[in-house]
């Protein structure tokens, strides 16, 4: 998908500029030294068996896990600036992480859930704590949650919606925030297959009007179909691979992810993305 | 003669309003809302539905305070029982503050180590009396079941204006409040700064509790039972849920007191086991129902 015209600015600097990020829990080193670039307009895929540290990955770049302890060190730059070093109330307005669940342990409805993603419009010059909800607020509201599919679940309860429809709920919070850069962790795993293809295209919109993402998704050919570019980490640590997604996605990348698996690279004949199947290829299998 | 005799009882009448059911009524109400709003506070700042003063053991310290005031007799030098429990209370406030600094600590080990704090507290209590003489801590034995019987003019609204502009900072952090009901992870990520804030509410909501502990004793479940009572009613976001869990919280340690005043008398049973014997019930009836709904 290369047919989204990079602006001017994204010429001179990337969406996001991650650069040298290394993290520990404890003893137990989890990134090293992981470097790559977002564009504006760019969809990443952020693939990696279990506990190869994606979601770390993630967690640090957002500000959710910290750096600067022992062994956890990186810089993370948004347009050029230092991203970690702004306060809080700015970089929610930049960027944000959409986690696999989203639930409260209280009454809580849709819509108000996601009102909750304009909190970082009440801090800071633009707002003050007692700042009523503005007609501005109502309205981003109301359009994340129609472009989420979600506007008719907005009087119902959290508790009372099934995991795939608070993804679109909490989808709906980030688009509400009015970031640029979104993340999202497993975000889409529990959406029915109608869900998942109007969520893809929205992904596509948001990415044509400049905004980038960086998605985790265990499904690979889900992610291979949505993504421009990969990045694949190993639970050694590294980077394995960055680049294309069709690049990315090579025989040789998957089995060394997924050494016991067994898995063929194979084409999506109607779209042309790479696809990832169980079991040998017909070539292989002559071969034997 | 009689016109005379008539002024006199009206003056006692007024007396008896002015010194002793004013300020009874104003500790209960500031007390009611204070533990109320701390209640509703620190469930949203916890994400734990069982949050409230007494299990993070803030109250406890202040039991510690006022047994071990009680029994030293320091109770004159330290402004009276409700003095030694506010020492009490800032101590273990300033242990759990320690612990809230430590880098990487979540809310679920700091509930924990609140509820450790509590336990420790107990038993510090525990040992104290059944190693001392038992008469001399008969007043602090009232005191742990919820005393309202002290109010004094001055003392209750000094009480009310601390409950009142305290109360009012914490409604000030309405937006930090809404944002942590989906968690923390997601308030870093909607721009709460989540450790400072934790910090700051902790420390207020510490005193909230320790002016109203000191003042009138244990009184449990109020914390718990009228946040989420109200938040049936009218949704979690504080704006609206924490003037409304203050007022109910007020009419709900007022109507207690009136209950443990009338139904026994010429005794009067501890305030503290009126709410606790009304409150398990509803509060059994909330979570029960609840359950129906998810």
């Amino acid at each position: 998908m290369d047919n989204i015209e990079p602006t001017e600015s994204c010429i001179i600097k990337p969406a996001l500029g991650v650069y040298g990020i290394s993290y520990t829990y404890g003893d137990r080193p989890v990134l090293s030294d992981v470097t790559f670039e977002l564009e504006r307009g760019e969809i990443m895929a952020l693939l990696g068996p279990n506990g190869s540290g994606k979601s770390t990955l993630m967690k640090v770049i957002a500000g959710i896990l910290q750096l600067g302890a022992d062994g956890c060190t990186g810089q993370v730059k948004y347009l050029g600036n230092d991203f970690l070093s702004m306060p809080f109330w700015i970089r929610a307005r930049k960027l944000t992480y959409v986690a696999p669940d989203f639930r409260a342990e209280f009454p809580l409805t849709a819509e108000e859930a996601v009102m909750l993603g304009r909190t970082c419009y009440g801090f800071g010059h633009g707002g003050s704590f007692f700042r009523a909800v503005t007609n501005e607020d109502r309205e981003a509201v109301h359009e994340a949650m129609d472009k989420c599919l979600c506007l008719g679940l907005k009087d119902r309860d959290l508790h009372t919606l099934s995991g795939g429809e608070r993804q679109l709920v909490n989808l709906a919070r980030a688009i509400a925030q009015g970031v640029k850069v979104l993340f999202l962790d497993e975000a889409l795993s529990r959406m029915d297959l109608n869900h998942q293809a109007v969520i893809g295209k929205l992904l596509r919109v948001l990415a044509s009007q400049g905004w980038a993402v960086m998605l985790v998704s265990h499904d690979v050919n889900l992610a291979s179909e949505w993504a421009d570019t990969g990045l694949l980490l190993n639970k050694g640590l590294c980077v394995v691979a960055k680049g294309k997604v069709k690049e990315v996605l090579s025989e040789r990348n998957i089995s060394l992810l997924y050494p016991g698996a067994g898995l063929t690279i194979g084409v999506n004949p109607s779209t042309g993305a790479p696809k990832v199947f169980f079991g040998k290829s017909e070539k292989d299998r002559h071969t034997d | 003669m009689l016109s005379l005799k008539y002024g006199v009882i009206a003056d006692a009448d007024t007396e008896v309003i002015i010194e002793l059911r004013l300020p009874r009524i104003l500790l209960a109400t500031a007390v009611g809302a204070g533990l109320s709003v701390a209640g509703a506070v620190l469930q949203a700042l916890f994400s734990n539905p069982l949050s409230e003063p007494y299990t993070l053991g803030i109250s406890s310290g202040a039991a510690v305070g006022a047994v071990f005031g009680t029994t030293l007799g320091l109770e004159w030098v330290v402004a009276g029982l409700a003095g030694t429990a506010f020492c009490g209370a800032l101590v273990f406030t300033l242990l759990l503050y320690l612990v809230s600094i430590r880098p990487g600590i979540t809310a679920v080990t700091f509930l924990l180590a609140g509820v450790m704090l509590s336990f420790f507290g107990s038993s510090l209590v525990a040992l104290w009396m059944a190693l001392s003489d038992s008469n001399g801590i008969q007043g602090a034995m009232q005191w742990l079941l919820g005393d309202l019987s002290r109010a004094r003019l001055s003392g209750a609204w000094f009480l009310f204006s601390g409950v009142f502009i305290l109360s009012f900072i914490l409604l000030s952090r309405w937006r930090e409040l809404d944002a942590l009901l989906i968690g923390e992870e997601a308030a870093i990520t909607m721009g709460v700064p989540v450790p400072t804030v934790r910090r700051r509410l902790i420390l207020l909501v510490s005193l909230l509790v320790g002016l109203c502990v000191s003042a009138a004793g244990m009184i449990g479940f109020v914390g718990l039972v009228v946040p989420h009572a109200v938040r049936r009613f009218v949704g979690s976001l504080h704006l609206r849920l924490l003037p409304l869990a203050g007022l109910w919280g007020a009419v709900a340690v007022t109507a207690a007191d009136f209950v443990s005043r009338m139904f026994t008398q010429p005794y009067e049973l501890p305030v503290g086991v009126v709410t606790a014997l009304l409150g398990a019930p509803v509060f059994l009836w909330i979570i029960l129902s609840r359950q129906k709904v998810a």
